[in-house]
C-alpha cells in the first residue's frame, strides 16, 4: 500500500509542477511559428495530412492540424476556445449563418475580399474567379445582410457538394427500362416506379428519418413549382402556406405514399441506413448528397447508379438542388500569422491540391479547374451546381418551428396520417403564432 | 411414509421448475449481453463490403488483418499507453480523496459536515460536459489546456462526489469497536483509516475502481475539449479516425472496439470477485 501511495504523489507532483509551469495556450498560440489548422473531417485527414506534408516540402512553413471529432465536440472545442481568445490561425465554424455571424461580429473571422479579388504572381484570374460562385457564396454576407455583417467573404470551401437524386442502373434494366434514360419529370418518375414495382423491384430510398433530408427535397420541388420568389415570399409572411402550390409540393408526397413509391422504413430512416439500402441495391433511386460517391463505393464497390436531378414537376421554373460548400475554412482574424494563413489556403485551394484532395476523398472540388480530374460519377453531380442553393444563401429565413412543423407534416402524409390540407393548415397555424410573437 | 416421499418430490420438482426457469431467464439475459460483443467480434472479420451483406455470426473467410490495421492506422499504441496512464492516475486519484472524505464524513464531527455532504452530492446532478466552456475558461487561465493535468484533474474532480457516497455508506456500516481498540492501542486517524477502515473497505474500493476505470476509459468529449496533441490524446481518439462525416469503416472501427474492450474485461475478471462481494455487501445502496 506504502509502495502504492508513493507511486501516486510522485506522479501527482511531477505532472502539477510541469502542469503550472507550462505557457498558456493563448501565450503558445501566439509565439508558435506554424500555422495551426483546427478541423472536424476525419474522413480527409490522411488526404490533409499529405497535403501539409507537400506544403512544407515547398515553403518550409510548419503546419500543424488538429482533428476533433465528431462535430460536435469540435464546435464545443471552437466556442470554448473563441471565449478564450485561443482560437487557431485557420478553423471551420460549424452551424447555421447566424453563428457564422456572431462569430464575424466577435472579430475571430477575417474578412477576405481583398485577398480574394488579388491576383498573385504569373495567375491569369483572380483567386475568387477560381471557385464555384455557389461553394462562395455560403460564406459570403451581401449588402445589407440580416445580421448586419460588413459585406465580404469570410471563408474558403475546401470541397463543394449538390445533394440530388441517384437512380440504380442494372434494376432499371432488370425492370426493362432504358438504364441510360432516367425520369427527368414527375410522370416519368411515377410511370418508371410503376414498372419497377411490375417486375417486383423497390423504389425510392432517403434519409426521411433526418428531417433536413424532406426539407431539401421538399424545397427543391417548391421552387420548381412556385419559383424562388414565392418561396421567400412565403417565409416573410406574404403567402399562405395554403396557397395551392404549396398543397401541390404537399400532394407530391401523398402520391409517393399512395403509389407504395418508398421502400418500406424510410419514413423513419437515418441517411446511413438509406446509404446501405440503395449500395446494397434494396431499393433503384436515393435522395443523397454527393458524398455519397465515396459512402457506395466503400459498400458497394460495382454498384452501377447515375446522379440525375429530382425530377421536375412544372416547367415554369428550374429545378434548385441543395447545394455549395461542403466543408469551409476560415482565418482568424486575431492571429498574428494571419498572411500565413491566407497563403496556405490559397495553396490548398489551387488546381493540383484541389483535385487531389477531390481524387483521394471522392468529394467534389471547390474549384472548377479540378472538374476535369474526377470521376464521371462525382462530375454528374457537379452538373447542377449552377442550379444549386441553401437555406445559408438564402436572402430570407423561415422560423425554425414552421419549418419543423412542415416537415413533420410531410413525415405523417408519407404514413398515411394526414392530407396535404390538414398539412397545409397546420403549418400555416403554426406560421402566424410565430409571427405574431416575433411581432411583439 | 408415502405421502412423505410425495412430499419430498413435489418440493424437488418445485425447486427444480423454478431453478430450471431462473436459469433459461439468466441465459436468455446473459446471451443478450454477449450478443452486441460477438457482433462486434463478428464484424471486425469482415470487409467493408461484407459487413452490410453478409450477417453470418462466424465470417466465412475472417479479416484477421483488420486488427493489424486497426491497431496501425489509429496510432493505438500511443493512444494505448495515454488511456493506461490517464485511467491509473485518474483511479488512483479518485479512490485516494474519496475514500479519505467519505472516511473524514462517516467519523469525523465538523461544522457544517451534513450541509457540506450535501452540496459535494449534488455535484453528481451536474454532467462535465454541461460545464465544459467554464470548465475550459479555467484550464485555460491555469495553463493546462493542452496538458495531462488539465485532463486527469477534472476526471477526478467528476469521480469523487461518487466515490465519497459510496465509502461514505459502506465506512457508517463498519464497526465503530475495531477503531475504538486501534484508538487505545495507540493508533492515530490517520493510521486508523489507513490500517483499519480501508482494507475492510477493500470490496466498495473495487466497485468504486470499476466505476471509473470504465467511465475514464471511454471517455472522450473532456479529451476534445482539452488535448490538442496527438501525442496526448486517449485510446477513444483512435476510434475516430475510422468514424467519418459521411463514412464509417465498421471492420476496422469494430476490430478496434475489440481492442478497446479487452483491457477492461481483463480487470473486470480480475475485480470480479471485489465487485460481487462489495454489491451485495451493500457498496451501492442507498
Amino acid at each position: 500500500m506504502k509502495t502504492y501511495l508513493r507511486f501516486f504523489m510522485v506522479s501527482f507532483l511531477a505532472l502539477a509542477l510541469t502542469g503550472c509551469s507550462g505557457e498558456s495556450h493563448k501565450q503558445k498560440n501566439l509565439n508558435s511559428k506554424s500555422i495551426t489548422v483546427w478541423h472536424w473531417m476525419s474522413d480527409r485527414e490522411d488526404a490533409l495530412n499529405e497535403l501539409v506534408n507537400r506544403f512544407e516540402n515547398e515553403t518550409q512553413v510548419k503546419v500543424k492540424l488538429e482533428l476533433f471529432a465528431p462535430s460536435e465536440a469540435y464546435a464545443q472545442r471552437v466556442k470554448a476556445s473563441a471565449q478564450t481568445g485561443t482560437l487557431p490561425d485557420i478553423y471551420g465554424i460549424l452551424g447555421e449563418k447566424r453563428d457564422f455571424a456572431s462569430f464575424i461580429r466577435s472579430g475571430y473571422v477575417k474578412n477576405l475580399n481583398e485577398e480574394l479579388s488579388a491576383k498573385l504572381g504569373n495567375e491569369t484570374d483572380v483567386w475568387k474567379n477560381s471557385f464555384f460562385a455557389k461553394a462562395l457564396a455560403v460564406n459570403e454576407f451581401a449588402q445589407g445582410n440580416e445580421f448586419g455583417i460588413e459585406p465580404g467573404i469570410y471563408g474558403i470551401p475546401l470541397d463543394a457538394s449538390t445533394i440530388q437524386m441517384v437512380y440504380n442502373k442494372k434494376l432499371y434494366a432488370k425492370a426493362g427500362l432504358d438504364p441510360n434514360n432516367p425520369p427527368r419529370t414527375w410522370d416519368e418518375f411515377i410511370e418508371h416506379n410503376r414498372a419497377l414495382k411490375k417486375s417486383g423491384l423497390p423504389g425510392f430510398v432517403s434519409g426521411f428519418g433526418e428531417i433536413w433530408m424532406i426539407d431539401a427535397l421538399a424545397s427543391n420541388w417548391a421552387m420548381n413549382i412556385m419559383g424562388e420568389k414565392k418561396v421567400f415570399a412565403t417565409y416573410e409572411g406574404k403567402v399562405s402556406y395554403n396557397d395551392p402550390d404549396w398543397i401541390k409540393v404537399l400532394s407530391l408526397f401523398k402520391q409517393m405514399a399512395d403509389e407504395k413509391i418508398l421502400v418500406e422504413g424510410a419514413v423513419t430512416m437515418v441517411n446511413k441506413t438509406a446509404e446501405q439500402t440503395f449500395a446494397n441495391e434494396r431499393a433503384t433511386y436515393a435522395f443523397n448528397g454527393s458524398w455519397c460517391v465515396n459512402v457506395y463505393k466503400g459498400m458497394n464497390p460495382g454498384l452501377e447508379y447515375a446522379p440525375i436531378p429530382p425530377p421536375a414537376v412544372s416547367s415554369a421554373y428550374p429545378i434548385r438542388v441543395w447545394g455549395g460548400a461542403g466543408g469551409s475554412l476560415v482565418v482568424n482574424n486575431g492571429s498574428p500569422r494571419r498572411d500565413g494563413a491566407v497563403t496556405f489556403l490559397r495553396w490548398l485551394t489551387a488546381e493540383k491540391q484541389q483535385s487531389y484532395l477531390s481524387q483521394a476523398t471522392e468529394n467534389l472540388p471547390s474549384v472548377k479547374a479540378s472538374l476535369q480530374h474526377i470521376s464521371p460519377i462525382l462530375s454528374g453531380f457537379a452538373d447542377d451546381m449552377d442550379n444549386a442553393t441553401h437555406p445559408n444563401v438564402y436572402p430570407v429565413h423561415e422560423y425554425p418551428e414552421v419549418t419543423e412543423a412542415f416537415n413533420k407534416g410531410i413525415q405523417s402524409i408519407l404514413i398515411g396520417e394526414k392530407t396535404p390540407d390538414e398539412v397545409a393548415q397546420n403549418v400555416q397555424k403554426t406560421k402566424e403564432k410565430e409571427l405574431a410573437k416575433n411581432a411583439k | 411414509m408415502r405421502a412423505g416421499m410425495m412430499e419430498v418430490n413435489y418440493e424437488k420438482v418445485k425447486k427444480g421448475t423454478i431453478s430450471f426457469f431462473i436459469h433459461c431467464f439468466l441465459a436468455i439475459v446473459s446471451l443478450s449481453c454477449l450478443f452486441p460483443l460477438w457482433w462486434a467480434f463478428a464484424s471486425s472479420l469482415k470487409t467493408q463490403q461484407t459487413v452490410f451483406n453478409d450477417l453470418s455470426l462466424f465470417p466465412k473467410n475472417p479479416q484477421w488483418e483488420n486488427y493489424y490495421y486497426a491497431w496501425a492506422k489509429a496510432d493505438f499504441s500511443i493512444y494505448f499507453l495515454n488511456s493506461l496512464f490517464y485511467t491509473v492516475v485518474v483511479v488512483v486519484g479518485v479512490l485516494f480523496v474519496a475514500s479519505m472524505a467519505a472516511y473524514a464524513f462517516s467519523r469525523l464531527q465538523f461544522y457544517g459536515k451534513n450541509v457540506l455532504f450535501l452540496i459535494l452530492i449534488s455535484t453528481m446532478m451536474i454532467p462535465i460536459p454541461g460545464s465544459f466552456i467554464a470548465l475550459y475558461v479555467l484550464l485555460n487561465k491555469l495553463h493546462l489546456v493542452d496538458h495531462q493535468l488539465g485532463y486527469i484533474l477534472p476526471q477526478i474532480n467528476g469521480g469523487l462526489a461518487l466515490g465519497i457516497f459510496l465509502l461514505k455508506t459502506f465506512f457508517d456500516d463498519l464497526p465503530k469497536e475495531l477503531e475504538d481498540s486501534a484508538a487505545i492501542d495507540g493508533c492515530g486517524r490517520f493510521r486508523i483509516y489507513w490500517h483499519i477502515a480501508l482494507p475492510l473497505a477493500r470490496p466498495a474500493l473495487a466497485v468504486l475502481a470499476i466505476f471509473n476505470i470504465l467511465a475514464v476509459w471511454n471517455e472522450y468529449l473532456l479529451a476534445m475539449l482539452v488535448l490538442s496533441s496527438k501525442q496526448l490524446m486517449p485510446l477513444q481518439r483512435g476510434l475516430m479516425v475510422f468514424q467519418g462525416a459521411h463514412i464509417t469503416q465498421y471492420p476496422l472501427l469494430m476490430a478496434g472496439i475489440v481492442i478497446t474492450v479487452l483491457p477492461v474485461l481483463v480487470v473486470y475478471l480480475l475485480l470480479q470477485k471485489h465487485i460481487i462481494k462489495g454489491i451485495t455487501a451493500g457498496a451501492v445502496k442507498g
